[in-house]
């Protein structure tokens, strides 16, 4: 165990594992103080009360979706994640046979910063990419180019099965988004029957890695074999995800390692990298390239919104000439909203964070009630910037002060009638 | 001597008669979440001034890259989107995860849903 930017990680970093038996995420029994909050953020129930001290653990692996809420959310920093890629990504990038491919998703540039002193949210994309190749990464590419490439995909998909509705052989209305290692992992754990709605598209990042073993590699010269590709993500699911026996399409595994925001910032804090006086740098071509409706793919409605800038102009025919959709940008929770499309009429859509709501939608969906088009789901409340692998906000350990002092005063009352 | 033998949920529960201990310990599961999600809104914000302000292009079917690999002639995805390479490549299947689920429950393990 080591402490990883407040959090505890296991230096367990497992090949060829089946990722249903791993407990992504767990309660150090010694350290877990009975408060309960991570029982009320978790989605599926999957942390419970083990014992008459009211300690929490996640009960199965089966249960948890990985998604990190509990983690974050602790305020005494109790919950620790179970496999950690460092150790192993240290070896590769000093290794010359090894060409190390990194792969950051968005909102990674909207947190990394934090761990350097920078205010809440603060953009580091050019630095992100500056310190990359710093610490020795032989490409720099970037999951924002797949999630411009996923709007291709998925915005295609989803204009073929609204053109074709009702046709035989066309996939079911509404399309979901697929995106989220923990959404998915819930729809096939507790909707099996929706997985149909499911977009068949990889998330970016499971586009990434074998794009960057086929196309990379020629482009490069290099051979698949010897890369190394590292997804770096604001995430603990994306482990499980990069982990999934079927992402092996380039003939090789199309994902390496993951590791999340806080460990690649202890990674350029180890590497005695200055953080803060890098240069902005651009990443490297072919597959880094990217724009404003990638980047947006890191908060809840960015998905949509930059799907809806590509489906309005294929399905009008017109340029949309303000690419700002404000009405699903969502803060937290459910919203929907019609947008209307000139030469198609309404398309209706929803965007949604946080698996409790996701259930509603479920659920709605197979009461044959859904109304929309197009249904976004994060499994973090806000989105990907709240990943369980962010940086942790400094005001959830603060109210740990709070609590303390509580706790003092609990103590203290508690002794007193006996004193 | 008493209070020292008790375990730490009878102790909890000793806390629990006080008024204080009980609005304390609800505010803290609220106070935690309210600062996370207060958060989020400056994080998200952040990311649509970066697409506003610092990215300069603002479509996907914009970027010269994503023209590049789909470019009909020479790209790497010359089919297009949905095509044959890309179905290979970047869709995927995925699996019924149900029968887990349905074990655990009949292990006694009550879930959210
Ligand atoms: S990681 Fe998510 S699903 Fe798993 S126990 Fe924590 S909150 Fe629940
Ligand atoms: S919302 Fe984003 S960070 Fe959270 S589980 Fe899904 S992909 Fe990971």
């Amino acid at each position: 165990m080591r402490s990883i930017e407040g959090v505890m990680y296991q230096g367990n970093a497992p090949k060829g594992v089946d990722p249903d038996s791993i407990f992504f995420v767990q309660v150090d029994t010694d350290k877990c103080e009975a408060c309960g909050t991570c029982e009320e953020v978790c989605g599926t129930g999957a942390i419970k009360v083990i014992n008459d001290d009211e300690i929490r653990q996640v009960v199965d692996p089966a249960a948890c979706m990985n998604c990190g809420q509990c983690l974050v959310n602790c305020p005494y920093g109790a919950i620790y994640e179970g496999v950690s890629y460092v150790d192993e990504l240290f070896e590769k990038l000093k290794d010359p046979d090894t060409v190390v491919v990194s792969m950051p998703a968005p909102a990674v540039r909207y947190g990394l910063g934090e761990c350097f002193g920078a205010p809440t949210g603060t953009y580091v994309g050019g630095k992100m990419h500056a310190a990359l190749r710093k610490l020795g990464f032989d490409y720099i590419w970037d999951n924002e180019f797949t999630a411009d490439v996923t709007i291709m995909e998925e915005g295609t998909e989803l204009i073929g099965r609204v053109k074709n509705a009702g046709k035989e052989g066309t996939l079911p209305l509404p399309q979901f988004t697929s995106c989220c290692p923990g959404w998915v992992k819930f729809v096939e754990s507790f909707h099996p029957e929706l997985l149909p709605h499911v977009s068949t598209c990889k998330s970016p990042i499971g586009m990434l890695g074998p794009l960057a073993k086929t196309y990379g590699a020629q482009e490069t010269g290099t051979k698949p074999k010897k890369m190394y590709t590292v997804s770096i993500m604001p995430c603990v699911a994306k482990k499980y995800e990069g982990m999934r026996p079927e992402m092996d399409d380039s003939g090789q595994r199309d994902i390496d390692a993951t590791i999340n925001t806080r460990e690649l910032a202890y990674m350029i804090k180890k590497a005695g990298i200055n953080f803060n006086s890098l240069p902005d740098e651009d990443p490297d071509p072919v597959l880094g390239e990217s724009t404003g409706a990638a980047t947006i793919f890191g908060t809840s409605g960015g998905v949509m919104e930059a799907a809806l800038r590509l489906a309005y102009e294929v399905l009008s025919g017109q340029k949309l000439n303000d690419p700002d959709i404000k009405v699903v940008r969502t803060h937290e929770g459910i919203r929907a909203a019609d947008v209307k499309v000139p030469n198609f009429g309404t398309v209706k859509v929803a965007v949604c964070s946080g698996l409790s709501n996701a259930q509603k939608l479920c659920e709605e969906v197979k009461a044959g009630k859904s109304p929309y088009h197009f249904i976004e789901i994060m499994a973090c409340p806000g989105g990907c910037v709240n990943g369980g692998g962010q940086p942790i906000d400094p005001d959830v350990r603060a109210s740990l002060f709070r609590s303390m002092i509580a706790k003092v005063n609990r103590r203290y009352n508690a002794r007193k009638p006996e004193a | 001597m008493k209070a020292m033998k008790m375990s730490r949920r009878g102790f909890m529960k000793a806390c629990g008669i006080m008024a204080g201990y009980a609005v304390l310990s609800v505010n803290m599961t609220k106070e935690v979440f309210a600062a996370a999600m207060n958060m989020v809104g400056m994080r998200q914000k952040q990311v649509y001034d970066a697409d506003a302000h610092i990215y300069k292009v603002r479509k996907s079917q914009d970027n010269p890259m994503v023209q590049k690999i789909y470019d009909k002639k020479h790209g790497f995805l010359h089919d297009g989107p949905c095509g044959h390479k890309s179905h290979h490549l970047l869709h995927t299947e995925y699996k019924d995860r149900s029968a887990s689920i349905k074990a655990l429950k009949s292990k006694g393990v009550t879930l959210s849903m």
